[in-house]
């Protein structure tokens, strides 16, 4: 069963346009989003969220259209949008206690668990957190109202490695009891090695491939052995010396 | 929408906008237009709305389960709540003020009576129709909203100073329990159109908002 399903969408802009995307994730899936900067993931991202709006196409939550059932969307995704930005100078605590109120099925218990599996400290304002603590607190708030689905956009960009692999071992351990599913945009190939179920790589806008990491790897098997290769062979543009001159 | 409020009021609420809710103590200075008095209620909106865009406010409202449309309902209705509180507190202030001052003192403008409430009534629906929906046409540019909304406002203080010096119209100035009395119309008329013209504001922003991509 998919969760989520995106068809033919579509967002033009000036110098832009995000061309008839389409691509599902499974329950239980990791699906790594991946394109290099500039190539449209946060743009589809900010679109199946609703964010931008698109100028077509359609998302779909377990089947049904979300412009008709946005609120059971919004309460069943965690969301992360490149990290905590907002309220750096409130405590966690504030933020927790003004989030909680929005989920009906929030479990207190559950938040303690997360916060003292992750070393959160409610007390700590924003801005004192870690780039990692911050995606942990925003991973803890949407796991204590049991979010279906997590939006992760770019995660573990700007984080040393051992915060990356801690997080990438998080995401596995989310989607272990195949109930919960995650989309993952990120441009660091060697993260989806390690955790993505199912690939989904977007250039300039269109997407080039969806399906499995071994369907992936098999399609493009004439383009390299690792999924950077693969990656790095599709994406380069040939460039001209002189012109650089 | 109590949730949109509560947040409102732990996270985005400005400590300003709560201090300058007891914009009624200016009712106490001698010679003084009061009216001034509620630019400073709009002044501490204007803080609440750019704490809101510098602690990025609309990035936490995305990830909530709450539509586009009913933050900014809740931003309006927390808007209104601020200035109607500070009119209800700016009572007690005005009943001393005309205790302290006779009738007819005050030479800067109105007296601290019922008319002075209708011209706040009409200062604050003013400032709701231009500062509101200008901020929501792009949900960041709150000093060019701000400006445009006390230009304004300003317009509206000029008419408190400017009333009490037309001819015939003295009982508008009035303290007493018969002129306060023939004030209360006025009053009702001004209650109304801020009504109206905050309904207005709120439904021109949230048509405005959903236009914006964030």
């Amino acid at each position: 069963m998919n969760v989520l399903e995106v068809e033919g969408l579509r967002k033009v802009y000036p110098a832009f346009t995000l061309q008839d995307v389409s691509f599902t994730v499974p329950e239980g899936a990791i699906v790594g989003f991946i394109g290099r900067n500039g190539a449209g993931k946060s743009t589809t991202l900010k679109s199946i969220l609703g964010l931008v709006h698109p100028d077509g196409g359609m998302v779909r939550w377990c089947g049904e259209d979300v412009k008709g059932c946005e609120k059971t969307f919004k309460e069943n995704i965690g969301v992360v949008l490149g990290g905590v930005d907002f309220y750096p100078k409130k405590k966690l605590r504030a933020i927790t206690a003004a989030t909680k109120k929005f989920y009906p099925n929030w479990d207190e218990a559950k938040y303690q668990h997360y916060c003292k599996l992750f070393s959160l400290d409610s007390e700590k304002r924003v801005d004192q957190l870690s780039s990692g603590m911050k995606v942990k607190y925003l991973i803890a708030l949407a796991l204590s109202h049991s979010a279906r689905l997590l939006i992760l956009d770019e995660p573990t960009s700007g984080l040393d490695p051992v915060s990356r692999d801690e997080l990438v071992t998080l995401f596995r351990s989310i989607v272990a009891d195949g109930k919960r599913s995650i989309l993952f945009s990120t441009h660091i190939t060697s993260d989806l090695e390690k955790c993505a179920s199912h690939i989904t790589f977007i250039k300039d806008g269109a997407i080039v491939h969806t399906g499995t990491v071994a369907g992936f790897m098999e399609a493009f098997a004439d383009r390299g052995g690792t999924l950077e290769d693969i990656i790095i062979s599709v994406e380069r543009r040939e460039l001209d010396d002189g012109a650089i001159i | 929408m109590t949730a949109l409020l509560s947040k409102q009021l732990r996270l985005v609420c400005h400590p300003m906008t709560l201090v300058f809710l007891l914009a009624g103590v200016f009712f106490l200075i001698p010679n003084y237009p009061y009216s001034v008095a509620f630019f400073y209620v709009t002044l501490g909106i204007f803080f609440m709305f750019m704490n809101g865009r510098e602690q990025r406010d609309a990035d936490y409202n995305a990830i909530l389960p709450v539509r586009k449309a009913d933050t900014v309902k809740a931003a309006c209705l927390f808007t209104a709540l601020v200035e109607l509180c500070s009119l209800v507190i700016a009572v007690p202030f005005a009943v001393l003020s005309a205790r302290i001052n006779p009738n007819g003192t005050n030479l800067a403008g109105l007296d601290a009576n019922v008319t002075l409430f209708a011209i706040a009534f009409l200062l604050f629906a003013v400032f709701n129709i231009v500062f509101l929906p200008s901020f929501y046409r792009t949900g960041y540019k709150v000093g060019v909203s701000f400006l445009k909304a006390s230009v304004c406002v300003a317009a509206v203080v000029i008419l408190d100073v400017a009333v009490t010096h037309v001819p015939g119209l003295g009982w508008l100035d009035g303290v007493d329990t018969a002129s306060c009395l023939r004030q209360l119309p006025i009053l009702a008329v001004c209650a109304a159109v801020y009504a109206i013209m905050t309904l207005l504001a709120c439904r021109w922003s949230i048509k405005r908002f959903e236009k914006v991509d964030l």
